[in-house]
């Protein structure tokens, strides 16, 4: 039997223990999230300080001289309108074809169901190279290179398997009885579909809705391959051009990496929960 | 009753066949139309005059004896072998220290995925600026703490570039591997642990007979998986290296790229993205197996 006394050091050795562990983990997150606070800090250097011999850890003086100097680059504004339009377009096209392919996989006996969801689970696997040319030569016979629509419809191929795989064991968990309630109510497949299914699983639906716009965010490739014109190509796209432009000035390049990370970490922040569940129940990442 | 069931999959069918048409223009068409295009000589000079005609293997004779393909196929075996042995290992170490009970595991953890979440694009533009010689942060902290006596020459020497591209991407490989683990680690129920100490088992006793057998479909798939996005590497590279010095970094995605659209020959980089196709393929379809199974259960 325990003495009162050698329970009291046992839980001692615990509670040490747990923030010996807490140590370990915030250590770890420092080494993880350092490349983050590099991106941030360097972005607030001035030029000097940038090309010093020396390194700084933390900026001398805070400047915003790259920040500003980026706001004023018309290619740099014009490439964030870009950026955003794509993703947006990206967004949408995935959406409006992913959720109702998600409902009919998750409420319906369909025939062939095997099959459909072989396809939308081997298209997870397509390098993206090998989708390049023949959609350029075709995107080049209908007139749709150097337009918004060619890479945003591209992303989308990516986007609508995610959203199939992560939505169908939302809706498939739906009673059976709101269908019939529906039903009854006077809703056809469409009404139903739109005004009691898609609401009820809101949370699966912000979950698709943050990472189809962050697929078409970060898209590099298609953007790069179809639109040839650096007017029409989104941030990522135009990194190099901006390197050459701004050379060894690497304040100026990591404020303008800096606003490619804004979106992530703010679908992160207000997001996490639903996020991170999403993107484990469809492991996918583009 | 029956009819009615009959009706309402015919509806069903109506929901899934936009994204089922659309999937099939933009992925199935694309897919036999460059398995077409790997067997025509289709380049700039024929495509201008339309005088594209089939040429057999032609094509993939020219590739495998590519230096630079064969350059480019080691370095993406090599890449990939390396990325998945550090992502694994180092993710599921992670996965088991954060699924403990401590003060702020959970936040920690959720942390770390940031860097999973960030565009490729900046990934590898931190990686340009950090891996700089003199003016790179990993060398200045490794000299600071005299584990080297002179700067690496990361991103410069063909013989370090491959690493610091494997680097890079282990910093978003293992959040991404430690989160499909935690997922798999949460899935085993409790209990099971529970009886096993009462029955005298040791920590070392419960991870080998019991957290990993129970965890080796959850393993398998983060593995395939994996691999499969590891293999067809691109943006990080291209931007980060280029591909270069001297193809050191080299990959097949990269190459096939540039084969298509820096040489516009088209046909050479269809053989090349077909063949980077069937390696991923031969993964896929165990990857597909344990996918299907899952879900029919």
């Amino acid at each position: 039997m325990k003495t009162e006394n050698n329970l009291y050091r046992e839980s001692g050795n615990v509670v040490v223990r747990k923030w010996l562990c807490t140590l370990v983990a915030v250590l770890i997150g420092a080494l993880f999230l350092f490349p983050l606070y590099w991106l941030f800090i360097t972005s607030l250097k001035s030029d000097r300080e940038i090309m010093a011999k020396t390194l700084t850890y933390f900026p001398k003086d805070i400047v915003f001289d790259a920040w500003k100097e980026q706001i004023k680059d018309p290619m740099f504004v014009n490439s964030l309108k870009n950026s955003a339009i794509i993703a947006v377009t990206a967004m949408c096209i995935s959406l409006s074809l992913g959720i109702p392919a998600a409902y009919a996989m998750g409420r319906f006996q369909l025939p062939g169901q095997k099959l459909i969801l072989l396809v939308f689970l081997v298209t997870q696997m397509m390098p993206s190279s090998l989708l390049l040319t023949p959609l350029y030569l075709t995107f080049a016979k209908v007139k749709l290179l150097n337009t918004y629509v060619a890479p945003a419809m591209a992303v989308a191929s990516g986007s609508i398997p995610f959203i199939v795989i992560t939505l169908r064991p939302y809706f498939m968990n739906l009673p059976k009885s709101l269908d019939e309630a529906a039903r009854i109510d006077g809703c056809n497949a469409f009404t139903s579909f739109l005004y009691i299914m898609v609401p009820t699983i809101k949370t699966g639906i912000i979950t698709v809705l943050a990472i189809s716009f962050l697929h078409g965010w970060n898209d590099l490739t298609y953007s790069m391959t179809f639109n040839t014109n650096s007017d029409m190509r989104p941030l990522t796209a135009n990194i190099y051009k901006f390197m050459d432009k701004y050379g060894m000035r690497w304040n100026c390049i990591m404020a303008y990496g800096l606003v490619l990370v804004v979106p992530v970490v703010t679908a992160f922040v207000f997001l996490q929960k639903y996020i991170v569940g999403g993107m484990t129940a469809g492991a996918i990442k583009e | 009753m029956k009819r009615r069931l009959k009706d309402r999959n015919s509806e069903g069918i109506l929901f899934v066949l936009p994204a089922l048409i659309y999937m099939i223009f933009m992925i199935g068409y694309p897919l036999i139309y460059n398995i077409i295009l790997s067997f025509k000589n289709l380049d700039v000079k024929t495509f201008k005059g339309n005088t594209a005609i089939f040429v057999g293997l032609d094509n993939y004779k020219a590739i495998l004896a590519d230096e630079v393909f064969r350059k480019a196929f080691g370095n993406t075996v090599q890449y990939t072998v390396f990325c998945l042995l550090i992502q694994f290992t180092i993710g599921f170490i992670f996965a088991l220290f954060f699924s403990k009970k401590f003060p702020l595991a959970g936040p920690i953890r959720g942390l770390l995925l940031v860097a999973y979440m960030m565009p490729m694009s900046v990934t590898a533009l931190l990686g340009r600026n950090m891996f700089g010689v003199t003016e790179g942060v990993i060398n200045d902290i490794l000299l600071n703490l005299g584990m080297i006596q002179k700067p690496i020459e990361w991103l410069i020497s063909s013989k370090t570039a491959i690493w610091s591209v494997i680097i890079a991407n282990s910093w978003v490989g293992i959040p991404f591997n430690m989160l499909l683990l935690t997922t798999g680690l949460s899935n085993i129920p409790q209990d099971v642990y529970e009886s096993a100490s009462i029955d005298g088992a040791n920590g070392i006793q419960k991870f080998f007979y019991m957290t990993l057998p129970l965890l080796k479909s959850s393993m398998l798939s983060v593995l395939m998986l994996g691999l499969i996005y590891t293999f067809k590497v691109f943006d990080l590279v291209y931007i980060m290296t280029s591909g270069g010095p001297v193809n050191s970094t080299e990959m097949l995605a990269t190459y096939s790229y540039k084969l298509s659209f820096g040489q516009y020959k088209f046909s050479m980089g269809s053989a090349s993205s077909v063949i980077l196709f069937l390696c991923l393929f031969v993964v896929g379809i165990g990857y597909l197996r344990l996918t299907m199974n899952e879900e029919a259960n």
